[in-house]
């Protein structure tokens, strides 16, 4: 049994903002929300890059503290977009506790900030016989929290997965909630993904020679993805979250639907965890074209997972023109908001979604001169007006883990 | 440790309000029923309680106290330690 799977709502909280209207607005306008990377008293001062996606604007929480107690700051990113998609979709509470309705979210590695307090406390060096590991530090912190945090709070009692692949964790987790839908273990999933503001991430990157390092004094100017001046990545934080629903339940219900997701695929390089993989990559969007049941040529717009790194950017514009001639319309939306790791998937997802409502397509930021060996595809280097029917979003992750999500408006 | 009953009863407020933001909770009240104090919350407290008595809790005594369900319980709880080691 296959069946047809629709997303139903969807939420994001992103450097360029959280509500849609102000997201939308900054799209239009070219708004980047990079800035300087947060100071702490742990590693900033050693990383060369200083820049960073930043979520520096207030959001009001009002989580109980029954809950709240087990949430880090990556949890808390996770139930808001999560709270927001379940007001959006008014899904009565028998059926989020019915265990029809699963749950599929991650994050890169749990929340390090809670882990690094842990650790801060093991090699203080401290002889405080009481300050032992708190009984809730592992649950603040441990890989799946934000995937049990969503069911402890919303009570949902559906299957749960939790991917963790750098930076497919939620567009895999999007995909295998698909999956789930689509062929009848549940009705109905919520997908996505949350990081938290880390400078251990940014530390990694750095130390790889992949992160921007020439723009620290213009933020707002990195990253550059497809772009000649390019000098490397962003990290960055948010969450994402999506609800797909069985197309006849949905239907039924009278609820909005945003667009069909009709197609997922994900394979590994089967070889090298950090380099891009062109043969690898080509094969996971053949895959997903194939899944989807469609033409190359009827793909309108390609969401990149371009993260503005030397050869990523490259192997992937190849990849593409392998795949697509010339034909879609590529952005990177990472230009916007730099990297933010295991949600950047989601936040893709949800933007594209709303450029397929608003009729419009915002370009690469940053795009001013294009690498010649990303020139054979079709970039937005300028907003235009476009009806966008069938996207498809690309993403890459440490690891050789590559996925498509290709979605379609009906 | 010297406290009297009232000092760890005060002290025990404190940190119900402080920790766990529980104001002023009756000392029959049922925190579980009452305030979704859960075992996880009850760990938590063991720490505190550790700190207010000046001494590291073995596993039993830590065991001992996962029954307990109200404040009054936990005050006995406390004295009984004091007892216990003097």
């Amino acid at each position: 049994m296959e069946r047809r799977v629709v997303i139903t709502a969807g939420s994001v909280i992103t450097p360029i903002g959280h509500v849609k209207d102000e997201i939308i607005q900054n799209l239009i306008n070219g708004v980047s929300g990079v800035k300087a990377l947060r100071k702490d008293d742990l590693l900033a001062n050693y990383i060369h890059s200083n820049v960073f996606g930043t979520v520096d604007y207030p959001i009001e929480y009002d989580f109980k503290r029954s809950h709240r107690k087990t949430m880090g700051p990556v949890a808390y990113y996770a139930c808001q977009v999560v709270k927001e998609i379940l007001k959006q979709a008014a899904l009565d509470d028998d059926f989020i506790s019915s265990g029809r309705l699963g749950v599929s979210f991650g994050s890169t590695h749990g929340s390090p900030t809670v882990q690094r307090d842990m650790y801060r406390n093991f090699f203080s060096g401290s002889q405080d016989q009481f300050s032992s590991v708190s009984a809730v530090d592992y649950l603040k912190s441990m890989v799946h929290t934000t995937a049990v945090n969503i069911t402890k709070m919303f009570g949902i009692t559906g299957r749960l997965i939790s991917s963790s692949t750098a930076c497919t964790t939620s567009s895999q987790s999007i995909g295998l909630g698909y999956e789930m839908v689509k062929y009848g273990m549940q009705d109905a999933m919520i997908c996505g993904g949350a990081d938290e503001y880390d400078t251990t991430t940014v530390a990694v990157f750095d130390n790889l020679l992949a992160c921007s390092t020439a723009f620290n004094d213009t933020p707002h100017l990195t990253p550059r993805p497809f772009e000649v001046r390019r000098d490397g990545l962003v990290v960055g934080e948010g969450g994402g979250a999506v609800l797909l629903e069985e197309y006849e339940r949905a239907k039924k219900r009278g609820t909005n639907i945003m667009a069909e997701i009709i197609g997922f695929s994900c394979n590994n390089n089967g070889g090298n965890l950090i380099l891009p993989d062109v043969e690898g990559t080509k094969e996971t969007l053949r895959l997903g074209l194939k899944s989807a049941k469609i033409r190359a040529d009827e793909v309108d717009f390609i969401s990149a997972h371009a993260t503005g790194t030397k050869m990523g950017d490259v192997i992937e514009a190849q990849a593409i023109h392998s795949i697509y001639d010339n034909s879609p319309y590529i952005t990177s939306l990472k230009s916007y908001m730099g990297h933010t790791m295991g949600t950047c998937g989601v936040i893709e997802m949800v933007l594209t979604l709303y450029m397929m409502e608003k009729g419009f397509i915002a370009p690469t930021l940053n795009l001013n001169e294009i690498d010649k060996r990303c020139a054979m595809i079709r970039h937005v280097t300028e907003l235009c007006e476009s009806d966008i029917r069938v996207a498809a979003i690309q993403n890459f992750a440490f690891g050789g883990v590559n996925t498509c999500l290709i979605m379609k408006k009906i | 440790m010297q406290l009297t009953r009232r000092e760890i009863l005060n002290d025990l407020i404190r940190i119900f309000r402080e920790n766990f933001e529980i104001d002023n909770p009756g000392t029959d009240d049922d925190l579980r029923e009452e305030y979704e104090f859960d075992s996880i919350d009850a760990i938590e407290l063991l720490v505190e309680i550790e700190k207010m008595v000046g001494f590291a809790l073995t596993q039993e005594e830590k065991k001992q106290a996962m029954d307990i369900r109200t404040l009054d319980q936990v005050c006995d709880y406390i004295e009984n330690l004091a007892a216990t080691r003097d």
